[in-house]
Formats: structure tokens, C-alpha cells, sequence
């Protein structure tokens, strides 16, 4: 298990700068200079390139790469050419709440999916499976942003239960009913999206098992149904269940960009795409980077979860 | 959709390009052609402004910096407008008028040597006085070799700065340049802050510009929390009185749908860019006021000229008589624009309509088309020497109204056996495909947000071709010697008569096709009194809001 977790930690390494090389090279390929670079057009040519030399963007690509990837192996990320502040700074102050956002839809998502997953399979083909089956195929079909300006034109503006927008009442202290007032909506229109994804990935990994043989000779045993279903069938069902959760957590901090720009949530899916449009490198490059490892590092947890749940795989 | 970013800030002595749409929904009937008339006041009668009460206004993009020596984007001016004094500000009808000088600058003879006396007493936030030698010390950077923020190019003509006194300060230029009043709207630093830094370290001097601005405007900065609000309260010493509100707080929402919900919730008070298919819910509101004024803007179709297509003016000119812009205004825009005929803003001391107009006349244009030697071909497609009239018109995507117009000029120019391809580009990549050194199109359609000195030479100068913003290629001497010597000419309505011949010339060779001047639209809760509509500047009225009970 431990030379498992290091040969496979070490493999890392040559996966993540090759993300880097390519995501620095699509960078620089994608028309567009950093927006910085649109000066003032009367700017005399010296002083255009004493600034573009103080950006480090005078470099040759490659030469420029080399100096982000020496830079970022000591966690230095570089400051934004836009915002002139330190990336770091500018991620770690976005962070909480594109994780709040996500840990909690993804919280709603799977306490309402996996059990629908499971009745869905459990009574397979009754009218309740196809309510449940329309309801995700429904939930995978309405668009965010629909989704969200109907709850708001609904719950904030006709009814006026939450708020339009925003992370906290203005002017207002932190408390955390505040907060959970304001997370509602947000959280509701992301969880309907991957509840229903959920719900069709247990239902069918459900429904496999439950035609094992062993899910057979249990309720030949006698066996009471919900402990047939709950204790033979569940454990086993839930297996690629929690791949699918090793996978999700790059979307933890990925955030969404719809979302949180309908709901005005000031998170890292705004900040990468504000950053994109403006063609500022170091905050590119630290998302991407930040989105690369964390993948890399599900995919690690997903392979020992499975381990851990599943006796028959050994590392 | 609309992309709300623009370029640079409003404050720029050069024009800037616009990426998002303007225009609103009031009937075109209600605009005026030579002034902005703000639109009188739901005002409660007989009542006394009074002190007291939050501002709330809704921001679509956040803040970058507050130095306006190194801003680039509206936020970021508009929030530096309420933090700083300057020596001069502009009124709504876009006149400079002082703020801490006092009265006009005297000028010399020569126009080389420009005098401002300045108000006594004028404290910054930590309550030290304001002199002139804050004033030098802020200009003084503009000429510093390690100054490399974007007005450097601004101030080519500024020799030196000097303080006559505690409370009078003298600029003068290397040669006369009447545009010198408009650059002297940069708000004041406080040189017992900064003096210590360097030049080169200013623009990244986060303390300051960022976390503890400190200025000597109407309102000082309390706190910015990324990504949700920034909190400014009134200034007690401000030298123009203190402001009725007691605090400003700017909201920043990401979308403009939730913006205009904002709006009707109460929860935000001011909103400006208000887009145009937007407006009837806006009006829908009770509790909303909608404001409407021209932008200081033209939108038009431009030519690049170094294309053989359009290198001979008979056929720009055809191509504009095959364009009908007042339908396009009605339609497109909703009747919220005037059709424009020439490169300057009706709002302009410099306007003057007086300029050739090719008003929509198919007929004429099928007749220009054919003296410039085109005929039509067996597709329908007008040729000359084997080559089919087609072209590709650019413009930037999130922006609908440039996609209709492209559309709608696609269906028109058939009409006269042109083909045309309307295509939508990411912002950034197609200004690297507009602009120096790639110039890599045949048509565009684009926005000039105008600078307040109406002076031609940043978009239409030959020497600007190759790095600055004429990069249609336009090169005429006639206008090249106009542009060199308006600047010189101090007296106003000598100038006025100069640009005049600019912009007939201009208008006579069409190397655009001027479409619109589009009216802007901002939304206010009733509650707030005293607005004033300022076409530039959005914050202009705001140290005189006041909020009724």
C-alpha cells in the first residue's frame, strides 16, 4: 500500500508538467495578448517594452515557462498583470466560498440522488422508477441559468423568501443563517444538475448488482428485502459510486461559472473566467495548475477508496 | 448578453474602443441634438436635501486600482472620481470646470505657459492640506522616466511643473496645446505619503493604491471585500461641503439580469448601463427612475483601407448610400440612437453638421459602384478585373446589436451586388486581429467612446497607422495638417471652425460608415434626489445625492 501511494504520488510529477507545458503552450497559441499590453497607443516604444520587460512577457515562451515552472515549484504563483496583486492571495481569497458552494450542492445532491438511485432500482420499471428516471432526465435538461432566474424571479422576487444575489446582506455581520440564506438557491440549481447524474449512475449500478446471484441466494436465505437490498446490494453498488466522487473533486474548487455569476457568488469560476477574457497568465496558469492537481489527486483517493470499500482489490 | 468591460478609463485623453453595446429604448423624439438635458427629476417638491443615508450602486465589473495615474478601467476611475480631488472636473455638459483651482487657468501668450490658482484649506483624508506641491509632486510622475503606466503618452507636451506658491501651480508645455485643460483632471496624491516611494514601484504599491487610498474627494475609503462590496463614507472636511450620504457602497453583481432585479428589490439604488432590451422591465418598476442621456460615442462600420476593395472613395461611399441606417436605428437599436454622419458627438463643443451626407439611395450607390469601374457579374456579384466584390465584416461576440447590424448590412449590400460575410470574434482575439501589427480584416464594426478634447489626431493621423489607433490605415493630408495645427489654436469657437473642415473631410471620404450616436441608460431608485445625468462620467452627481425620507 505505502510503495503504492509512492510510485503512484511520484507519477504525478511527469503527468502534472506535462498539463502545464501543454495548458502554457494553448495559452500562448490562443490569439490575444494579455490585456495589459493594450496601453495607451501615444506610449513611446521605450517605455512600451520597459513595461513589458517588468511583466517578463519580452521573453521568448519557453524562457518564460522556465521562469513560471522555477517560480511555481517554490509556490510563488507571480502577481496578477491585471489586479498587480499576488495570485495566491487573490485564489485563497476565493476559495471558501467556491467550496462552500460546491461541498454543499454536492452534499444535497448525494443525500437526495443515492437514495432515489436505490428506489429507482429497487422498483425497477413501477411508475415510481419512471417518475424518478423523468425527474433526473428533466433535471439533466434544464439549464442552469434557466433554472436559476426562474427560482429567483420565484422564491426572490415574487415571493421575497431569499435574497436576489450575493454572499452575504450587505453592511451586514457574519452569521451563518445569513450565509445558508444565501447559499440556498445557488446550492439547489448546481445539485439538480448532478443529482440527477447521480441518481442514473447508482440506479444502474444498483441494478446490476441486484441481479447477482448473490443478491438471490440472499433472499433465498430469507433475508428481510431491506437488508437485502441495504446490505448486499447497497455496499456493492455503491462501489463506482465513489469513483464518481474521487472524479467530482476537481469541481469542488472549479466552481461554476454560470452560477456564480447569476447569483453574483464570488468565487474561483468568475475569477478564472474574468481572467481568461483578459489573457492574465499567472492566474491562468495557477487555475489550471490547481485544477490539474487536484484531478490527479482524485483519481489517487477514488483508487484507495476503492480499495478500502472493496476487500478484493489489494494495492 | 452584454459585455460590460471597457477598455480603458473615461478619464483617458484618448479615445478608447467599446466592446459592450450601447444604446437604450426611450423614443428617439425625446433626445436633443446639441446637449444632454437630464431628465427632470421625479423630485418630491419643497423638499430640503438632507444628510443621512447608504447609496448602494450596482457594479458589473470589480475595481482594479485607485490611482488614476494608473487605472485602465471604469470601475476603478469611477471609484478613484469619489476618492480624489483634481484641479479641474468636467460638468454635464462637458465643459471643464475647476474643482480645486479657482476659476480659469491663465494662460500665456504663447499658450506654452498654463496658471492655476488653487482653493485654501483643501485637506486630504488624514486631514493634511492639499498644496501645490502635491500638485507637482502628481504631475511630476507623469514625466518621470520609470513612469510607465498608461497616460505616459498623455503628457508628451509637458515640460515642466512647478508651485509658485502653497496654493498656485504652473504647468508649462514644450509647445501650445489647447487639449492641456482635459489632462488636468487627474486626481491630486498626497505627495507626505508617497514622496518616498519610487517611481518605478508606484503603480505596485498595494498599500496605498489599494488598501489605503487616501485623496482629498467627497468621500474616503473604508474597506473593499473582493468580489462583494466597497464601502466609501463622506468625507466631514470635504472642501466642497460634506455630501448628504453618509455612505457609498458599491455592489458588485456579476450579471446584468440580477442587476436589474436588484434594482427593482430596492437593494440597489443606482445602476448605470442599463441595456436597452432590459428597459421596459426596468420601467416596469415602481420604485425606478429611468435616466437616459447620449453616450459620448459613435459606432460605425470602418474600412481597412490597405484592402484594394476599398481603396477608392466612390465605392466607400456607395457602400454607405447602400446602407439604411435610420432603419437599422429603428430597428436594431430600437429608435435609441441618432444616425451619425461624422466622427464627432452632437454633445461636442466641436460638432457641426455641416458635412456631406450619403443618406440611403441604392440607386446612387449602383451608379458610384459603376464610375469606379465595378459591373455585375454572372452570380449577381459586382467584379472588376476578375475580382468579386466579397468581403468578411468583424466584430465581437456577447454583443447582439453588432450581430444584427452585421446581418442587417449583409442583406442591404446584396441589394447593391456586394457579398458580405458578418463574423463574431472573443474580444481579445479580435482586437489582436484589428490591431497593429496584424490588421488582418476588411471590415469592422466598432465603437468610439470619445475623449473630452474632441481633437481628431489619435484615430485619424497617418502617423498613428502604425502602432496607434487608426488602424483602418486612413492617411490624408488635408486632415494630418488640421489635426498638427487645431491644437494651437487656444481660442474655442476658432477651433470649432477648424474641426469643422476635419470632419467634412472626414464625412467626404467615408473611410467609415458612421452608423449611430446611441443614448445610455441609467436606472435610479426614487428614493435618491438631485441626480444630474453626466454622459461621461457616472459618478459625477454623486457628492450631491441626497436621499428623501
Amino acid at each position: 500500500m505505502v510503495s503504492y501511494l509512492i510510485r503512484r504520488s511520484l507519477s504525478m510529477i511527469p503527468i502534472l508538467i506535462g498539463i502545464s507545458v501543454i495548458s502554457f503552450s494553448i495559452m500562448y497559441l490562443a490569439p490575444g495578448k494579455p490585456a495589459v499590453m493594450n496601453l495607451d497607443p501615444t506610449i513611446s516604444a521605450e517605455a512600451r517594452s520597459r513595461q513589458l520587460s517588468a511583466l517578463g512577457l519580452d521573453d521568448p515562451a519557453p524562457i518564460q515557462y522556465i521562469k513560471w515552472l522555477g517560480a511555481a515549484l517554490k509556490g510563488d504563483f507571480g502577481v496578477s498583470y491585471i489586479r498587480k496583486r499576488p495570485v495566491s492571495k487573490m485564489i485563497t481569497e476565493r476559495l471558501p466560498a467556491t467550496l462552500l458552494l460546491m461541498g454543499s450542492s454536492l452534499f444535497l445532491a448525494s443525500i437526495i440522488a443515492i437514495p432515489m438511485g436505490i428506489l429507482s432500482a429497487h422498483k425497477q420499471y413501477t411508475p415510481l422508477d419512471y417518475g424518478i428516471t423523468t425527474g433526473s432526465f428533466l433535471g439533466i435538461a434544464v439549464p442552469d441559468f434557466w433554472l436559476g432566474l426562474m427560482l429567483i424571479m420565484l422564491f426572490s422576487v415574487n415571493l421575497g423568501w431569499t435574497p436576489v444575489g450575493g454572499i452575504a446582506t450587505l453592511g451586514g455581520d457574519f452569521s451563518v443563517l445569513d450565509r445558508l440564506h444565501h447559499l440556498i438557491l445557488p446550492t439547489i440549481v448546481l445539485a439538480t444538475g448532478s443529482m440527477a447524474a447521480l441518481t442514473r449512475y447508482t440506479r444502474s449500478s444498483m441494478l446490476e448488482v441486484l441481479h447477482q446471484d448473490y443478491i438471490r441466494t440472499a433472499r433465498a436465505k430469507g433475508f428481510r428485502e431491506s437488508k437485502v437490498v441495504m446490505k448486499h446490494g447497497f455496499r456493492n453498488g455503491l462501489i463506482p459510486v465513489i469513483t464518481l466522487f474521487g472524479l467530482l473533486l476537481p469541481t469542488l474548487v472549479g466552481g461554476s461559472v454560470i452560477v456564480e455569476k447569476l447569483f453574483s457568488w464570488p468565487g474561483l469560476g468568475l475569477l478564472f473566467i474574468d481572467a481568461t477574457f483578459q489573457r492574465d497568465y499567472p492566474v491562468i496558469m495557477a487555475l489550471v495548475m490547481l485544477g490539474a492537481v487536484l484531478t490527479v489527486i482524485g483519481n489517487l483517493v477514488a483508487d484507495l477508496l476503492y480499495a478500502m470499500v472493496d476487500p478484493r482489490i489489494e494495492y | 448578453m452584454t459585455m460590460s468591460f471597457r477598455w480603458l478609463s473615461p478619464l483617458l485623453a484618448t479615445p478608447f474602443l467599446l466592446a459592450a453595446c450601447g444604446g437604450g429604448n426611450e423614443p428617439a423624439a425625446t433626445q436633443t441634438q446639441t446637449a444632454p438635458v437630464p431628465e427632470p427629476e421625479a423630485a418630491v417638491v419643497g423638499v430640503e436635501p438632507g444628510y443621512g443615508g447608504n447609496l448602494i450602486i450596482g457594479s458589473i465589473g470589480e475595481p482594479v486600482i485607485f490611482n488614476d495615474l494608473y487605472s485602465q478601467d471604469v470601475p476603478s476611475g469611477d471609484i478613484s472620481d469619489l476618492i480624489y480631488a483634481a484641479l479641474t472636473t468636467s460638468n454635464e455638459n462637458l465643459e471643464v470646470i475647476p474643482d480645486i483651482a479657482i476659476g480659469e487657468p491663465d494662460i500665456s501668450e504663447d499658450g506654452l505657459q498654463w496658471t492655476f490658482d488653487m482653493k485654501e484649506g483643501v485637506l486630504f483624508h488624514d486631514g493634511v492640506e492639499l498644496t501645490a506641491h502635491d500638485v507637482v509632486f502628481t504631475y511630476s510622475i507623469f514625466l518621470d522616466e520609470d513612469y510607465t503606466g498608461p497616460r505616459a503618452g498623455s503628457f508628451t507636451s509637458l515640460e515642466n511643473i512647478e508651485a509658485l506658491s502653497d496654493y498656485q501651480v504652473r504647468f508649462t508645455l514644450s509647445e501650445p496645446d489647447a487639449r492641456f485643460a482635459t489632462l488636468t483632471g487627474y486626481g491630486i496624491l498626497p505627495r507626505h505619503l508617497l514622496e518616498d516611494i519610487p517611481v518605478a514601484e508606484l503603480g505596485e504599491y498595494q498599500a496605498f493604491n489599494i488598501d489605503q487610498p487616501i485623496g482629498a474627494g467627497p468621500f474616503r475609503f473604508v474597506s473593499w471585500t473582493s468580489g462583494q462590496n466597497l464601502v466609501l463614507e463622506a468625507f466631514e472636511d470635504y472642501h466642497g461641503g460634506r455630501p448628504y450620504l453618509d455612505r457609498v457602497t458599491f455592489r458588485f453583481v456579476q450579471d446584468l439580469n440580477a442587476m436589474v432585479l436588484l434594482l427593482g428589490q430596492g437593494e440597489v439604488d443606482y445602476a448605470t448601463g442599463i441595456p436597452p432590451e432590459e428597459l421596459p422591465t426596468v420601467e416596469s418598476f415602481d420604485n425606478v427612475n429611468v435616466h437616459s442621456t447620449l453616450a459620448l460615442r459613435y459606432d460605425f462600420l470602418g474600412y481597412n483601407l490597405r484592402n484594394p476593395l476599398f481603396q477608392d472613395k466612390r465605392v466607400r461611399q456607395a457602400l454607405t448610400h447602400a446602407i439604411d441606417r435610420q432603419e437599422i436605428v429603428d430597428t436594431v437599436m430600437e429608435g435609441n440612437a441618432t444616425v451619425a454622419h461624422a466622427p464627432v458627438s452632437p454633445l461636442s463643443w466641436a460638432y457641426n453638421d455641416d458635412v456631406p451626407v450619403f443618406d440611403f439611395d441604392p440607386e446612387r450607390a449602383k451608379a458610384l459602384l459603376a464610375e469606379a469601374g465595378w459591373t455585375p457579374g454572372d452570380d449577381g456579384i459586382m467584379q472588376k478585373d476578375g475580382e468579386r466584390f466579397s468581403f468578411e465584416i468583424l466584430s465581437n461576440d456577447g454583443n447582439n446589436v453588432r450581430r444584427d447590424l452585421g446581418i442587417i448590412v449583409q442583406q442591404q449590400l446584396a441589394g447593391i451586388g456586394i457579398e458580405v460575410t458578418p463574423r463574431q470574434m472573443e474580444w481579445g482575439a479580435f482586437l489582436d486581429r484589428i490591431l497593429a501589427p496584424n490588421f488582418d480584416f476588411d471590415a469592422t464594426i466598432l465603437a468610439w467612446g470619445l475623449a473630452l478634447d474632441p481633437d481628431p489626431s489619435a484615430i485619424w493621423h497617418s502617423r498613428e497607422i502604425e502602432q496607434g489607433l487608426n488602424n483602418i490605415g486612413y492617411s490624408s493630408p488635408v486632415v494630418d495638417a488640421l489635426a498638427e495645427s487645431n491644437i494651437r489654436i487656444m481660442d474655442q469657437d476658432e477651433r470649432a471652425a477648424e474641426l469643422a473642415k476635419v470632419w467634412a473631410e472626414l464625412a467626404e471620404d467615408q473611410p467609415y460608415t458612421f452608423m449611430w450616436y446611441p443614448l445610455q441608460f441609467v436606472g435610479l431608485n426614487q428614493r435618491v434626489q438631485g441626480f444630474v445625468h453626466h454622459p461621461r462620467s457616472d459618478m459625477h452627481s454623486v457628492s450631491s445625492l441626497w436621499i428623501a425620507e
